[in-house]
């Protein structure tokens, strides 16, 4: 047998292979999928199959019973909120981190670097929200947000800051631009990739999170779709159907961002990764 | 004549700055000084205690536990999530016909909340769900378990289930790493006569080291900070089986324990540093060698 028809078995093998494992991928989201519009008794065989008949009914009764609405807005408005000033703040902070060369831009940037490693301290959190008189609101939720973010943002904007070059900046300044033309004129436009980056990350990272609604959010009118999506499980757990069609809501923002920006979140998340 | 100093202003670092601080590195510092008082929900006065906590955590048998749980955790993710993810790379980045659809399948449940992928496997898991049914027809009944509710295995459970949402997401960051090898290499090897287990060896593990670096940090910080997926699937539970250190402190939160939650954060800290600060430092100056 010739090397040619060697390494196409070769592929076809590992192909065939990887179809098969794909499943293990795809039976436990089907599951999901289709369950959201069985019945209720239906849905407890927990089996892949279509079902009897299609109830998108079950989508309107959980937006109703779940109160969907309020925690869809909270989460957008939160979501949003936080993207914008973490952009903002971490593409201006980066900026100047990445032109300056002195030793206090380079701590400042490790000292921002090592919010990648080390965990959040929640209850002292709490404590400092506390102090600052508001605890439990949105607005603290979108600083906590912002915060968590900046370490991973700073990143990736310094390090593609850095690949522009300072001719650019040098130059608008010669002509007298100042520093905020510079920003805004010059630096922001180059910046847009990495901006959708960012903003696409921060709005999966706090869409999807339950943790810091759990400590910071004792009110259940704040919340944000999964952990109102939490409750609503620990309420109707017999009925799985509503459920399932109670977690295919709260994915389809992140699938739809998915499949529209699908190339912003794979370049981000290597870039970042690969420049580290 | 121009100098970057006074065209670079600091004070646009500020905001970034101030945010961070407040919200999360000073809430970290003191959490330090948190960790040695006897700080409680009930107390007015808040007093220093020494070491008291972390003897604390030493002797309580479920603290330990917690500990423990989180190690195994984490080093069963990193090794999961690495071997799986480097093995998809390796076969999607392969002239296949359906690669792109299986790249996509394979990183989808990354894009999902870990509440959605808990509880969606919550019915797969039951002791009479879906995996067990599986088992049974297919006649391999000494493999069915109880997973969520046998003390002995449930950590490996919801480690597995972390694998499972996590390991496509490594798999794309090994496949950036692999796209960036030329395939010059590769053909200079053929024509040295190399076999392919050579050239995996030789070429693409050594090229690939930066993604592994990277990976590796990733899965094992993530790990340690392991809490929602526990939360979600058994709540620490049966009895304490599956508590980690993240359901501790939310526990000890809630009990009003606040010292000693921060001690236990601040443990969580120190272990993460430990372990982070000498990959980071060893990175960069590979980086520096290259």
């Amino acid at each position: 047998m010739s090397l040619r028809a060697k390494s196409l078995i070769f592929r076809i093998i590992v192909e065939i292979l990887l179809i098969l494992l794909s499943l293990l991928i795809i039976v436990p989201l089907l599951l999901m999928l289709l369950g959201s519009f069985m019945n209720s008794v239906e849905v407890m065989q927990f089996r892949i199959q279509l079902p009897e008949k299609w109830l998108f009914s079950n989508y309107l009764t959980v937006f109703e019973k779940g109160g969907l609405g309020r925690a869809f807005l909270n989460g957008i408005v939160i979501t949003a909120i936080s993207c914008i000033v973490n952009i903002v703040t971490s593409s201006a902070a980066a900026f100047i981190l990445a032109r300056r060369e002195s030793k206090l831009s380079s701590f400042l940037y490790l000292f921002f670097f090592m919010g990648l490693i080390a965990p959040m301290s929640t209850i002292t959190t709490i404590r400092v929200v506390q102090w600052m008189g508001f605890y439990g609101s949105i607005t603290s939720v979108v600083f906590i947000y912002a915060a968590l973010n900046t370490a991973f943002s700073i990143f990736l904007y310094t390090g593609f800051v850095k690949s522009l070059p300072r001719a650019l900046d040098e130059a608008a300044f010669i002509e007298g631009a100042n520093i905020f033309q510079v920003y805004f004129r010059i630096v922001t436009p180059l910046l847009l990739p990495v901006n959708a980056t960012v903003a696409i990350m921060v709005f999966m990272g706090v869409w999807n999170d339950i943790t810091i609604p759990l400590y910071f959010l004792p009110d259940s009118s704040n919340w944000t779709m999964p952990l109102s999506v939490y409750n609503f499980y620990g309420m109707y757990s017999r009925e799985w159907n509503l459920i399932f069609a109670d977690l295919v809501l709260t994915s389809l923002p992140v699938i739809i961002l998915y499949v529209f920006a699908q190339r912003f979140i794979v370049s981000g998340m290597t870039a970042g990764a690969m420049k580290g | 004549m121009h100098n970057s100093k006074n065209m670079y202003p600091y004070y646009l670092v500020l905001p970034a700055l101030l945010i961070y601080f407040i919200f999360f590195a000073f809430p970290a510092l003191i959490g330090f000084y948190y960790s040695f008082t006897d700080w409680r929900l009930d107390r007015y006065t808040i007093q220093f205690i020494g070491w008291a906590n972390f003897e604390r955590i030493f002797s309580d048998k479920i603290l330990l536990l917690a500990i423990q749980n989180t190690l195994i955790f984490a080093v069963v993710t990193v090794i999961g999530k690495n071997v799986l993810g480097l093995l998809l790379a390796l076969g999607l980045n392969m002239k296949l016909k359906t690669r792109n659809l299986l790249r996509a399948i394979y990183f989808s449940p990354s894009i999902l909340s870990i509440l959605v992928i808990s509880i969606v496997f919550t019915p797969i898991l039951r002791t009479e769900g879906m995996l067990n049914g599986l088992f049974e027809w297919l006649g391999f009944e000494s493999l069915t378990q109880a997973w969520l509710t046998n003390p002995s295995i449930v950590i490996w459970t919801i480690s597995a289930v972390a694998i499972w949402s996590g390991a496509g997401f490594q798999m794309t960051i090994y496949l950036a790493g692999l796209q960036g090898i030329s395939k010059e290499y590769y053909e200079a090897a053929k024509i040295d006569g190399a076999s392919s287990w050579r050239s995996f060896w030789n070429i693409t593990l050594p090229l690939l080291l930066p993604a592994l670096n990277i990976n590796l940090m990733l899965t094992l910080i993530g790990g340690l900070k392991v809490f929602s997926e526990v939360y979600v699937l058994t709540g620490g539970g049966p009895g304490n089986a599956s508590q980690v250190v993240g359901t501790i402190i939310l526990r000890a939160f809630g009990e009003g324990n606040w010292g000693l939650g921060t001690a236990v954060n601040t443990l969580l800290f120190v272990c993460v540093a430990i372990i982070a600060v000498p990959l980071i430092i060893f990175m960069r100056r590979k980086e520096v060698a290259e």
